[in-house]
């Protein structure tokens, strides 16, 4: 069954085919064909097209109506749309037709599967011509004899099709040929027209849809003329000065219409232009005098006409000519100031006359040279002054004095009327008052209230003020009836302008009142660069200086000083624009505040540059406030310190300053025979209860024997002696020392000479403590003896073995001061020293070889530091027998060793401090 | 003559009569200047004289002040109806003879036969208000041309323009005639009412 489908459906595409090939080899068999054939239809109207099937193809393919399709372009257009009146016929409907497109063909689907197009139609879519609307005409002369006439119109709609104008016209009685535009469809030229018949226009348009024509138009041609314009113009000069004469030639015949005019005319160089009078020109003519114009000028002329009664269009301007009045007489003197200088001799004035050139409308002519009389007022004797000059100003030289200057502009024709000038000898008359300026329109506007009497003219004198150039005047003159007038110059926005004004009276002049002005004014161009002048705690004093007159554009109406901390709200002061200099109070102390300051001008301000300043930690006073109280102080401090001192010096003294007593004065006899009574000699161990105390006559000690002590025992020792040495040429010193410093040295040296006299029976000896203290290798010390007897074994050894008290008294009986203990080291030059004196007493050269064999005083150094250490006490001790040999053992308290085990009293044997005792 | 009568109608009257002075005008100023332009193309002699020429009506008129205005209407249609057609006969002819060689003339001639059509239009609606309608055109046409050699149509077109511009101003004048205010202008009988 499928296959024989098949081949049926074969079988008429075959037969599709073939048809087709024969219609298009020209045998015209088809199949079918639409009905209309080709249509313009109007857009959104309603359509419909038919189908027609031959009947030939119905038989041979089986086709029938029910298998039509229709297609737009390419495009199937529902079915919805068709219907089948027959089996042959087959319709579609498309109420819009905006929706159709071309082609619209008519298909059959054989089988239900192969399209064959069977036949296919163009649809053109399009609007009927709408009414030509807005018809008008116009009659362009082109010629003498010559008047086309064009009309326009609105086309209306754009139809899509090809539409078609028609200009038609006709006269009641005859037709005359259409006018069809050419390339456009809006307008159309009817070459040649007839006047004075009344002319029916109208517009047809036509297409495919239809034909709609405009309102008629009835028109005598002759009422829609724009002539030519009148040509061949000339001007010429009449007699007047003031008159020119027009003359021209119309090209349209005064048959045909009659013409009025318009003549308009302008100065030369002028863009606005004048017009003669149209009622003056309202008849048909071809010549005009223009008249009131002025002398010696040139005028440009131009004219047009229309038709006389107004109806129609004017011609174009023709072209223009132009033409110059004769010379006249200059019709005013020129305008007269002058500037006088008196400066250079005190007898006379430099006179600068000045005048202004005339305008051209005064001058009337070419100005050929001014002619000046100077007359003097005080000596009506004297002739005038006559000066011909070409140039508009003259420098005289008069005598003090009254004048009368004229000045008469001469040309061709005449000479002007003489312009006056009194010079008076003084400016004593009234001055005007209340000298304004009001900017307007551009220009500055000057006004003054009038003087009580009457005033010629008023002479008003301007000049910009700038740091940068002079003050060149410039003046103009206002008659005397006038209160106000504008500068006639180039007035400068943003520029300074000092005006003067000057009444003229006819018997002198009063003297000028001034006012600046500004035409226009700006802000600052810079602000003012602030300054501190002093700066204290919470104020500052600012100061600045004025802004030049070319950096204010304007008047300074005021400053405002800006300041702030770095972190604070900026803070505003005005400040009167006047002053130079402001003080800012209320400061913060000890901060640093920025401060600028602003320009105002009416139209705003300008800031100057920042300046930072810091205001002052302390205000004016404090510090002294603070200083000087403090020094009194400080001074009250020092004499009560002093006060102090001067009362309690015996108890300073007797600390910082012992009184040594001098052994020399000393009486043995005195006191020697107490003073075992009152020691103790019971026990050495009470004094040194360690046991560690020897006394020894001659000790020998090697040199090495000192490196027995630590350097750490030395170094108090340093300190101490430290402290020891400011008084230590005063101190008591170990009398057994063998340091011979030179403080002992000079002791020595004097008192040795003193005892050498008084005690030279005596026997020197030195006794050698062995002081171990505590586990300490005992220190060596050496009592010297300054007997100058020799020693006896027995005797030593008897003191020795005894013990006691004796020898050791006998013993410190011969000890002298010693204040070398600071010497200790200064071992070999000690004993150097020591050696070369030797030959001037043996008892020292004896005491000495008995110290030469210790000979190392590092060994004393043990030795001194008990020395030092009750060195205050014994000084006190010997200060006290000095005094009045009054045993003062409390003395010793406060010692660094061990108080309790001093001996209370004078002890021979106590001599391991190195003191020395009275034996 | 009710019409007459009517402010329209004589606003009506006054315009066409004004029109017409001025059609009169503008004609006789292009017939002068064709005139030149017809010697000078033609060949003839500005100052030769044309004996009068048959079929062209005469201006001159005896006792020209007597005429009515329907009188003068009449007479003036009369001729320029006769010119109308002696024009385009001239026209017809100068195209025979010139071809388009000179066009300027043609033109000028074709303007002017225009203008004379445009006055004899103006003389029938002013007939018209005088309640007398114009007359018909029939057997009031100038007779058949009658064989001439070419100069004598020469002349004779020379004839038709000078006896035109001397009935421009004649026209004019019984145009301002008519279009004074006066009693009425119909009174007498016409010597052209019949045809």
């Amino acid at each position: 069954m499928f296959s024989a489908w098949n081949w049926v459906a074969c079988g008429l595409y075959l037969l599709l085919n073939i048809c087709f090939l024969e219609v298009s080899g020209g045998l015209v068999q088809s199949c079918g064909h639409i009905i209309p054939e080709s249509p313009v239809l109007a857009l959104g109207s309603n359509f419909t097209a038919l189908c027609i099937l031959n009947e030939s193809c119905l038989d041979f393919g089986n086709i029938y109506a029910n298998q039509i399709i229709w297609k737009i372009k390419n495009r199937v257009v529902p079915k919805e749309q068709y219907r089948e009146i027959n089996r042959t016929v087959s319709s579609v409907t498309f109420n819009d037709t905006s929706s159709l497109a071309t082609p619209l063909t008519c298909n059959i689907l054989a089988d239900g599967q192969i399209e064959q197009n069977i036949y296919g139609i163009t649809v053109t879519i399009g609007l009927p011509p709408e009414k030509p609307k807005d018809l008008s005409c116009i009659v362009h002369q082109l010629s003498k004899l010559t008047y086309p006439m064009t009309c326009t119109w609105n086309p209306g709609r754009h139809t899509f099709l090809d539409t078609h104008f028609r200009l038609k016209y006709r006269w009641p009685q005859e037709n005359f040929p259409d006018c069809i535009p050419k390339d456009v469809n809006n307008s159309c030229t009817i070459t040649d027209v007839q006047f004075f018949v009344n002319l029916e226009v109208w517009v047809e348009a036509a297409n495919a849809l239809g034909k709609a024509e405009s309102d008629p138009l009835v028109l005598d041609p002759i009422e829609i003329v724009k002539p030519l314009s009148p040509h061949n113009l000339s001007v010429n000069s009449g007699i007047l000065p003031t008159v020119l004469k027009l003359s021209w030639e119309n090209r349209i015949s005064a048959a045909v219409m009659k013409l009025k005019f318009n003549i308009r005319y302008r100065i030369i160089g002028d863009t606005n232009w004048m017009q003669v009078p149209p009622e003056d020109t309202a008849s048909p003519r071809t010549s005009f005098s223009v008249q009131g114009l002025r002398p010696y000028t040139e005028y440009v002329f131009s004219i047009r006409c229309m038709k006389e009664d107004g109806v129609g269009y004017w011609s174009d301007w023709s072209e223009e000519k132009t033409g110059v009045t004769t010379e006249d007489k200059p019709s005013k003197g020129p305008p007269i100031w002058r500037i006088i200088d008196a400066s250079r001799s005190p007898a006379s004035w430099t006179v600068h006359l000045m005048w202004k050139a005339l305008e051209p409308f005064e001058a009337n002519g070419v100005i050929l040279q001014y002619e000046v009389t100077v007359r003097a007022k005080s000596s009506l004797s004297s002739p005038p002054e006559k000066y011909s000059v070409n140039t508009t100003n003259l420098t005289l030289k008069l005598p003090n004095g009254t004048y009368e200057v004229t000045v008469i502009a001469r040309n061709r024709v005449g000479a002007s009327p003489p312009s006056v000038l009194l010079i008076p000898a003084s400016n004593l008359k009234a001055p005007v008052k209340n000298v304004r300026t009001l900017p307007k329109d551009g220009k500055l506007w000057v006004g003054w209230t009038a003087p009580n009497s009457y005033v010629l003219k008023y002479v008003i004198e301007w000049c910009l003020v700038s740091n940068s150039s002079d003050c060149i005047t410039e003046w103009q003159n206002e008659p005397g009836n006038v209160q106000g007038t504008y500068l006639k110059g180039d007035i400068k926005p943003f520029k300074c302008y000092l005006i003067t004004v000057y009444p003229l009276y006819a018997d002198g002049q009063g003297s000028g009142q001034s006012v600046k002005a500004y035409l226009q004014q700006d802000r600052p161009s810079k602000g003012p660069t602030v300054q501190t002048k002093k700066v204290g705690k919470a104020e500052a004093v600012l100061t600045w200086n004025h802004l030049t007159v070319d950096e204010q554009n304007g008047f300074i109406r005021s400053y405002t000083i800006f300041y702030k901390t770095i972190d604070g709200n900026e803070t505003a002061v005005t400040v009167d624009p006047s002053k130079t200099e402001y003080t800012l109070s209320s400061l913060t102390s000890d901060t640093l505040y920025t401060v600028r300051m602003m320009a105002y001008t009416d139209e705003g301000g300008r800031s100057g540059p920042d300046f930072t300043f810091t205001t002052q930690k302390f205000g004016k006073g404090e510090i002294e406030a603070i200083v000087v109280p403090v020094c009194l102080a400080f001074l009250l401090i020092v004499l009560l310190g002093v006060l102090f001192c001067f009362n309690k010096r015996d108890l300073i003294k007797k600390h910082i300053w012992p009184i040594v007593p001098d052994p020399s004065k000393s009486n043995i006899a005195q006191w020697s025979p107490q003073v075992p009574a009152k020691h103790n000699f019971s026990s050495k161990d009470q004094m040194y209860p360690e046991g560690s105390f020897t006394d020894v006559s001659v000790v020998e000690i090697e040199a090495d024997d000192k490196k027995s002590f630590s350097e750490q025992d030395l170094k108090p020792f340093d300190l101490l002696k430290k402290e020891k040495s400011t008084s230590e040429g005063h101190s008591s010193g170990i009398g057994g020392s063998s340091c011979m410093s030179s403080p002992r040295q000079s002791v020595s040296d004097s008192d040795e000479g003193e005892a050498t006299q008084n005690t030279s029976s005596t026997v020197q000896y030195s006794t050698v403590v062995l002081n171990g203290y505590r586990d300490q290798t005992p220190v060596q010390v050496f009592s010297r003896s300054e007997s100058t007897q020799p020693l006896l074994d027995s005797e030593e050894r008897s003191e020795d073995h005894a013990g006691g008290g004796d020898s050791a008294t006998q013993r410190q009986q011969y000890f002298k001061r010693n204040g070398g203990q600071d010497e200790t080291n200064t071992d070999r030059p000690c004993f150097e020293r020591t050696k070369q004196i030797t030959p001037a007493n043996e008892g020292d050269l004896v005491g000495f070889a008995q110290m030469q064999i210790s000979g190392q005083s590092s060994q004393l150094l043990g030795t001194e530091l008990e020395k030092n250490t009750q060195e205050a006490a014994l000084s006190d001790v010997l200060q006290a027998s000095t005094e009045g040999q009054t045993v003062r053992p409390e003395t010793v308290e406060g010692s660094p060793l061990s108080v309790d085990e001093m001996p209370k009293s004078y002890l021979p044997q106590t001599v391991r401090q190195g003191g020395y005792m009275p034996q | 003559m009710a019409a007459a009568d009517s402010p329209s109608a004589a606003l009506r009257r006054r315009d066409l009569c004004s029109r017409g002075i001025r059609l009169a005008g503008k004609m006789r100023s292009d017939v002068i200047d064709l005139l030149d332009t017809y010697v000078e193309q033609q060949g003839l002699d500005a100052s030769a004289s044309v004996a009068a020429v048959e079929g062209v009506p005469a201006a001159a008129a005896e006792r020209w002040d007597e005429q009515t205005g329907t009188q003068r209407l009449l007479d003036n249609l009369a001729a320029y109806r006769a010119f109308r057609a002696l024009l385009a006969q001239m026209l017809e002819e100068q195209r025979e003879q010139l071809g388009e060689a000179d066009a300027a003339l043609g033109r000028a001639l074709a303007a002017v036969l225009l203008q004379v059509s445009a006055f004899a239009y103006h003389l029938e609606e002013l007939l018209r208000l005088e309640s007398r309608g114009p007359p018909s055109e029939e057997g009031a046409g100038p007779p058949p041309p009658p064989h001439l050699s070419l100069f004598e149509r020469k002349l004779r077109g020379l004839g038709v323009l000078r006896e035109l511009a001397q009935w421009a101003v004649r026209s004019a004048r019984d145009l301002r005639q008519l279009a004074k205010p006066g009693p009425g202008s119909s009174s007498a009988p016409s010597p052209a009412e019949s045809p």
